[in-house]
């Protein structure tokens, strides 16, 4: 008699890599409905498995669904399934690795955006589940001494997700999943997208950033002070530290400050 | 935004009526209606979010209906070590909503670190039996309360097996002190599928450990000829089941009870309407009874 680990290998090495005859052996025959064949029964797992997860990709990636098709989807993502079983039993996980295999894949050919839809669509879902934070309270900034600024450490969302290609991927995104209708076509040479992503009141928050935008709000959320924010976005581009605070602020997307308790050693 | 009022979330025992199992597509109607269902059940790992529109929507339906979580991702008869990630998570529900039964499914979904995410049954061993009841016990001491355990569908059953499956699913719970869970859709589909009685099954679970029963619809699919019934949760309870359901309610008396509908979820209208129907049923037993 197999031990239980020994039975759980075998059957889960059948179910993913849908190989069933050895573990067909470990199957009873018989039952009510007694011409199903043991590989019969471990198939209905084995559809299970995958439908599962392609399913999940699939409510993760509607857009690259929708770009790509049904068919193309099913058979990358069973194929992505192969080389990446679920790690987690939490399916809603699955999807982590996607679209560095869609980049993978299509690395040189003219589908290259369809893996800069796939992390647009990524970063939307984190921050769909990211935590919730309440905005930040301008009374209490106003109270800090002018001096004390380049120190202050700020706080960004948790849902804050920054986002760039070189492709116009938000408008395709938004194309492919705002409506049932076929969208416009869109110029992949259209813009390239810089993007701060974040949640207000449960929805989802686009922002378009300069370079020197990203960099801060990169900075920012990487832990570094106000003064090595402001330094890292201008030498991006002209940078205008007061007015990025303040835009930052009203969008929800710098939440929280500290004061450090000893700014003068930092 | 997860503070907790400590009036109306309080733990409760749940109701003995008829509860609906919540799925997001539900989440608006709930909160602009007021849905007949004595209580609501809900998957765990659906609310694991650090925030969200599901997790707030959860909270808002929990200030309003006795709530039960339901894992189907914990793999609790896995030889693999914990996924303390997944524990710490299920603890932080049942911290956030305060649930007033806790259930998982008395099967295995992964093992060397990959996943199957389906409910996969267990050889019905004595290893077996020892593993999962001492599983259970550690997910009941972490959590600090007793969880219900859920027999499953299932499509096949290991040659090694030595047991029938409501001795095993009764020894566990004598061993680890869980309740039970009854699935009497799963005991019609799996007693169709392996060529056993229901009514043994009934007979073989211990009349005080069930706290909970579970009612679905099931589908047919031809393999070869042959024929499985597949628990897929897309359809009404079927006659058969409803009849099976009234020999549960004699055996064990006021449990409260779940409609579940999974797949191809329809209007909350018609899952009302199938808890109506096991609220009717029940009060028709009982005043029989009485």
């Amino acid at each position: 008699m197999p031990s239980l680990r020994s039975l759980q290998t075998d059957v889960m090495s059948a179910l993913l890599s849908g190989e069933l005859r050895d573990a067909a052996a470990l199957i009873a025959l018989g039952g009510a409905a007694g011409t199903a064949s043991p590989a019969r029964r471990l198939e209905v797992y084995r559809n299970n498995v995958r439908a599962n997860f392609i399913d999940s990709l699939h409510s993760s990636f509607p857009a690259v669904w929708r770009l790509v098709g049904e068919d193309y989807f099913r058979q990358v993502a069973r194929e992505y399934h192969r080389d990446n079983p679920s790690r987690s039993g939490d399916l809603l996980h699955v999807g982590r690795g996607f679209p560095a295999y869609l980049a993978k894949l299509h690395r040189a050919d003219q589908y290259r955006y369809l893996a800069d839809v796939a992390r647009l669509e990524w970063l939307c879902e984190e921050s769909l589940l990211a935590a919730e934070h309440a905005a930040l309270d301008m009374e209490r900034l106003r109270g800090v001494a002018p001096s004390a600024y380049g120190a202050l450490r700020f706080e960004v969302h948790p849902a804050l997700r920054l986002f760039e290609s070189p492709f116009p991927a938000l408008r395709i995104w938004e194309a492919n999943v705002a409506s049932d209708a076929e969208p416009e076509p869109i110029d992949l040479g259209a813009g390239a997208d810089c993007l701060a992503i974040t949640r207000v009141r449960l929805k989802l928050a686009f922002h378009r950033l300069s370079r020197g935008e990203f960099s801060f709000l990169d900075s920012l959320r990487g832990g570094d002070d106000f003064s090595e924010a402001i330094e890292r976005a201008g030498a991006c581009d002209e940078f205008d530290a007061g007015a990025a605070l303040r835009r930052f602020v009203a969008a929800q997307i710098i939440v929280d400050f500290s004061v450090p308790a000893n700014p003068s050693g930092t | 935004m997860h503070e907790r009022s400590p009036v109306s979330m309080r733990p409760e025992p749940m109701p003995a009526s008829a509860g609906i199992g919540l799925r997001a597509q539900h989440h608006l109607d709930v909160l602009s209606g007021a849905p007949r269902t004595g209580w609501f059940e809900a998957h765990s790992e659906n609310y694991f979010a650090d925030g969200g529109a599901h997790v707030e929507a959860l909270m808002r339906i929990r200030a309003r209906y006795p709530l039960s979580l339901h894992g189907v991702g914990l793999s609790l008869g896995s030889t693999d070590p914990w996924d303390r990630l997944h524990l710490e998570k299920l603890r932080r529900a049942i911290g956030r909503f305060e649930p007033g039964l806790v259930s998982e499914h008395l099967s295995w979904s992964s093992v060397g670190g990959r996943f199957a995410n389906d409910l996969l049954p267990l050889p019905y061993t004595e290893e077996a039996l020892r593993h999962s009841s001492a599983r259970i016990a550690e997910v009941q001491d972490y959590l600090g309360r007793q969880i219900l355990i859920e027999n499953v569908s299932s499509y096949l059953q290991f040659n090694s097996s030595s047991l029938t499956e409501w001795e095993f699913l009764a020894g566990v719970a004598a061993e680890s002190g869980c309740g039970i869970l009854l699935d009497i859709n799963n005991i019609f589909v799996a007693a169709h599928n392996h060529g056993y009685e229901c009514h043994d099954y009934l007979q073989g679970i211990p009349r005080g450990a069930v706290q909970e029963l579970h009612l679905a619809g099931h589908s047919r699919a031809e393999f070869e000829g042959a024929l499985l019934l597949i628990d897929t949760h897309g359809s009404p309870v079927c006659e058969a089941v409803w009849e099976l359901y009234r020999a549960a309610l004699r055996r064990f008396g006021e449990v409260p009870t779940l409609i579940e509908w999974d797949t191809d979820i329809p209007p909350i209208h018609v899952l009302e309407a199938e808890a109506d129907k096991a609220n009717a049923l029940r009060a028709s037993l009982h005043a029989v009874a009485a």
